[in-house]
């Protein structure tokens, strides 16, 4: 299993994490994993990666980050 | 408190976005009824061109740009179904845009019945906006701080668009119709419920999650969330109660009452000054600073409100009110207001090009939307022409400069935000493109 790809969103303005984990889903390749830390839930992404063939798991750390782990489907 | 948005309930681009283009423009229109009448304007709040000024900016620029926003942020934040936004934008933007008009128009020409006028076409175009609005905030499962501000926002306009109609058949009226409430009373409701109640409640409401959200500066206190708006809402129902006992021994507790809720706002100047100071990323960009501004402009009117209690002989001066007014409409409100214009169009820009055009299609980010350099060109121009008008009100021999500045602040905020919706119109038309080659291609 390759190193899976990090963007740590939180503290970055809204879009920019968006627009980074877009920028790295575009080269993403079939098994490997891309994991975005932010301070909000991403509502947005969420229905952006339905519509490409994208799966996603989030969860809720106890720190208040959300991590959201992005495969290409 | 988790901030959450949903997109998925957000009313098509249009609707916000034919508040946001109108808004800038009858600000400089107030510019030039200010260059046009000159230092006349600034001799005390009463004078017609600082009451048809003040309308002009307050409901043409400020209450377009907040209807537009909250019908966006409302579906968005709270996730509400906003009933038929198309239909209620295409109804309630040209007839309060005309409302102001007939408004600013009865003040300058002194006629009734264009006060009888202005009072039907708000109350059916903000009857509409308040019913709609209620009903979803009402409805929306959402919970947090946020929401409920809101809805108390929304009441102080109810009260503000109540009260003004009131006021507006009072001067349009014939003598023996008009109400028994005392006019003085009258507009000192108004004006706390429409500055206070309405759009400081909106403004606070909208910073619990955008100024820690866009300015990564830690939340606000919780128990500071509900205290203020709580406290404010109090503060304007004991100061209303000046419509039933409009007594000498009453006005001495009332005052007491104006400074208390003029304190809470002070302190909500200051909480979010200090928030702002431990921002995790020291990036500096134009909505911040006019939030900053803003946020000033409050601790400045705070204080001077003190010190015109403290020393009545300076208080007592007819350009007094003015000095108040101009720190908390141009120097408060739209300072707020052309810095979330400033992040709320790109970012909309860039949400509903994404929606249109998946990860595939490549769309402008949210920094060329418009430009920052045009964005704190803009910005400076803007803190230029409130220094001018707050110098006006001391000097009013400086209107004309003070009143042509503030003009072309609102002219360049207006170009930004064209700007903007045509980087929109540009990127949508080529993914339109885009997918139409795509599915010709497809053919066989």
């Amino acid at each position: 299993m390759p190193e899976p790809r990090l963007i740590d969103g939180r503290d970055l303005q809204p879009p920019e994490p968006l627009e980074l984990a877009l920028a790295e889903l575009a080269t993403l390749a079939p098994g490997e994993e891309l994991v975005l830390l932010l301070r909000c839930e991403p509502l947005p992404l969420y229905s952006i990666l339905e519509r490409n063939g994208f799966g996603y798991r989030a969860k809720l750390r106890p720190d208040g980050t959300n991590e959201v782990r992005i495969q290409k489907v | 408190m988790q901030p959450t948005l949903s997109f998925e309930q957000a009313p098509p681009i249009s609707v916000p976005y034919r508040f946001f283009l109108t808004a800038p423009l009858f600000g400089a229109v107030a510019g030039l009824i200010l260059a046009a009448l000159g230092p006349e304007t600034f001799q005390s709040r009463w004078s017609p061109g600082a009451l048809a000024m003040t309308h002009l900016i307050v409901v043409d620029f400020m209450l377009q740009a907040m209807c537009g926003s909250l019908l966006q942020f409302v579906a968005v934040v709270a996730g509400a179904n906003i009933w038929r936004p198309r239909l209620v934008a295409a109804v309630v933007h040209p007839v309060i845009t005309a409302g102001a008009i007939f408004l600013a128009s009865a003040f300058l020409l002194q006629q009734q019945v264009l006060f009888l006028v202005a009072a039907a076409v708000f109350v059916i175009a903000l009857g509409m906006f308040l019913t709609v609005m209620a009903i979803a905030l009402l409805r929306t499962p959402a919970r947090g701080m946020s929401i409920y501000v809101l809805r108390v926002a929304v009441l102080g306009l109810l009260v503000t668009v109540g009260l003004g109609a009131t006021l507006a058949l009072t001067l349009g009226l014939e003598e023996h119709l008009q109400t028994d409430w005392s006019l003085i009373a009258l507009i000192n409701v108004h004006v706390a419920w429409g500055l206070g109640g309405w759009a400081l409640m909106l403004v606070i409401g909208v910073s619990y999650l955008v100024v820690p959200m866009f300015q990564l500066t830690p939340s606000y206190p919780v128990w500071l969330t509900r205290l203020l708006p709580a406290g404010l809402l109090l503060a304007l129902c004991l100061w209303s109660l000046q419509l039933v006992a409009p007594n000498a021994a009453a006005q001495a507790w009332q005052s007491g009452v104006a400074l208390a809720g003029v304190l809470l706002a002070g302190w909500y100047a200051a909480t979010t000054l200090w928030l702002q100071s431990r921002r995790r990323r020291r990036q500096t960009d134009a909505t911040f600073l006019f939030w900053r501004g803003a946020m000033l402009s409050l601790l400045a009117f705070t204080l001077s409100w003190i010190a015109f209690e403290a020393l009545p002989q300076l208080g007592g001066n007819l350009r007094a009110p003015l000095w108040l007014g101009v720190l908390v409409i141009p120097g408060l409100f739209l300072c707020v207001i052309t810095g979330m214009l400033y992040k709320i169009m790109p970012f909309l820009n860039w949400l509903h090009l994404q929606q249109q055009g998946g990860t595939v299609t490549t769309s402008p980010n949210m920094k060329q939307m418009i430009s920052e350099r045009a964005m704190r060109g803009q910005m400076w121009l803007h803190f230029t022409a409130l220094g001018l008008l707050l110098a006006a009100v001391l000097m009013p021999t400086l209107a004309l400069p003070a009143g042509l500045a503030f003009t072309a602040s609102c002219l360049w905020l207006e170009w930004n935000l064209v700007g903007a919706a045509r980087v929109y119109v540009r990127f949508r038309d080529r993914i339109r493109a885009a997918a139409g080659r795509a599915v010709q291609a497809d053919q066989p």
